[in-house]
């Protein structure tokens, strides 16, 4: 909660989303990996919700919406509102959980691009789109839901070392650091 | 302070929510020409040199991870087309083997409808062995007794004769081919019509002799010799008249009678679908065939050690 207000953390993440959705729409868009792309938009979102919390992760969620949208020309809007959902969902995640564990960015990203995924797609039905539910839609969501999740601990670990150096300290992490280097160890100090 | 930060939280929640709501309802509902979309051109135009650039920049990268999935892809392929190659050269094989058959049968048909070989009943048959040794004198065909096969009983192609029937089973029968020595068959000359014997011409297995014809017989290289339609032994089979053996390849000047030498017209070494002509019980040929096989040694046996056992019409 503390990132909100730091214009360092907020002009990384602003650089940060720019490039990852250029090369999103440059890149990886154009290597399909069984049949499908990944996409890293969810990811993104849904690492710096976990890193930055809620309210961050929803501001970047509409962010990067918009600017896929506008770069893919597609209806303005929708992107927004499933990123932003996702963000804010991954960053109440470490504000009321704070997983610690080790696979909690994959599972992190895995259910972020599932939900991103999903909710594009109900938004599109909504509006009327004009595409069949068929097997073939279940399929490109479960593989794409799978191939991101392959992805997702590298796209984690890109994304914390970007972001890290404008995080304000974690209290835990200030706490495990200064007991390991003896600053608050109990025997430094008796 | 709690609650202001939670109030805080959910008030930017619900104000992007709101505002892509809006956003999205704007944009769905305008036309084409509307604020939305001109905001989306300028942003397209404005955009787009970054993004070709960046496209170049990138395009080793996506080279690069697009190589690894490409060779990924082409080993399932080539494995893919390598099957489908297996799959195709099987059916090619088996479609020519088709063709083949297909147009040894037309051949058949034709050749029945010229020379009336259906009075014969001609049951076909597919050869389903080959002597293993380099002459190639008997084959075994699929049909026998069960199908009106017997003994003696002429075996054609399309091409022409190839033999006759030497032994028969129940449901196979072995064929002697006309290149065996034991072999012998009365034949005419097609133009002149000089008759004689066709047998395998001695040390050339390939190759047929015709014999025993009158010495002032004409034969030029390239006639046809036929069947004559009569038997040379009781023990002969009847072959219909007119069907083709061989050409004329040369001719023997002998003391009292004249040889030409035959190759036959059907491919011997490569039989695959032939004819046998049944006769069956209580046809014309089948009587002819009986009552030739019957005659005196004296009489069915001339001179040129033919007989001339006509089949009349047939």
């Amino acid at each position: 909660m503390g990132a909100n207000g730091n214009p360092a953390l907020l002009w990384r993440i602003a650089l940060l989303a720019t490039v990852v959705v250029f090369f999103q729409i440059g890149v990886v868009s154009e290597v399909p990996v069984f049949g499908v792309s990944a996409d890293l938009s969810p990811l993104l979102v849904a690492f710096v919700g976990l890193l930055c919390g809620s309210t961050v992760g929803a501001v970047t969620g509409f962010g990067v919406g918009l600017l896929v949208d506008l770069a893919l020309v597609q209806t303005l809007g929708v992107t927004s509102l499933t990123l932003t959902i996702v963000g804010y969902c991954a960053g109440r995640l470490r504000e009321a959980r704070d997983p610690q564990a080790a696979l909690t960015p994959l599972l992190v990203g895995a259910a972020g691009s599932a939900a991103a995924m999903v909710l594009y797609s109900l938004v599109q039905f909504l509006l009327g789109v004009d595409a069949p539910v068929s097997w073939e839609l279940l399929r490109q969501i479960v593989l794409g839901i799978v191939v991101n999740s392959i992805i997702a601990l590298p796209v984690w670990a890109i994304v914390r070392r970007c972001l890290i150096g404008g995080l304000p300290e974690d209290p835990r992490r200030r706490r495990r650091r200064a007991y390991t280097t003896g600053g608050l160890s109990p025997l430094s100090r008796s | 302070m709690y609650d202001k930060t939670v109030r805080r939280r959910r008030a930017v929640l619900a104000l992007l929510v709101v505002l892509s709501l809006i956003l999205l309802t704007a944009y769905f509902g305008e036309a084409s020409s509307g604020g939305l979309h001109s905001v989306q051109r300028g942003f397209l135009t404005v955009v787009s040199p970054i993004q070709n650039g960046a496209n170049k920049a990138l395009k080793p990268v996506r080279d690069l991870i697009g190589w690894f999935g490409d060779t990924l892809h082409a080993k399932g392929q080539r494995d893919e087309l390598r099957k489908q190659v297996d799959k195709l050269r099987r059916e090619v094989i088996a479609n020519n083997a088709e063709k083949a058959s297909y147009r040894e049968l037309l051949s058949l048909y034709k050749l029945d409808n010229q020379l009336s070989v259906n009075d014969y009943h001609p049951v076909t048959a597919t050869v389903v062995a080959k002597s293993p040794n380099v002459w190639y004198s008997t084959v075994t065909i699929d049909k026998g007794e069960s199908s009106g096969v017997h003994v003696n009983d002429p075996v054609i192609n399309a091409e022409g004769l190839v033999g006759k029937v030497a032994q028969a089973a129940s449901d196979g029968a072995q064929v002697t081919l006309i290149t065996d020595s034991s072999v012998g068959v009365s034949a005419r000359i097609g133009t002149s019509g000089a008759t004689g014997i066709v047998q395998p011409k001695v040390g050339d297995p390939n190759d047929l002799l015709l014999q025993y014809l009158p010495a002032n017989t004409q034969a030029n290289k390239g006639e046809y010799v036929v069947t004559s339609g009569t038997v040379s032994s009781p023990d002969d089979s009847l072959y219909p008249p007119g069907i083709p053996i061989g050409q004329v390849t040369s001719t023997n000047e002998e003391s009292a009678y004249r040889s030409v030498n035959v190759h036959p017209l059907a491919n011997l070494h490569n039989l695959d679908v032939v004819q046998v002509l049944t006769a069956a019980s209580g046809s014309l040929p089948s009587n002819l065939s009986r009552l030739a096989a019957n005659l005196p040694a004296g009489q069915h046996s001339s001179a040129s050690g033919e007989a001339l056992a006509s089949t009349g019409g047939g």
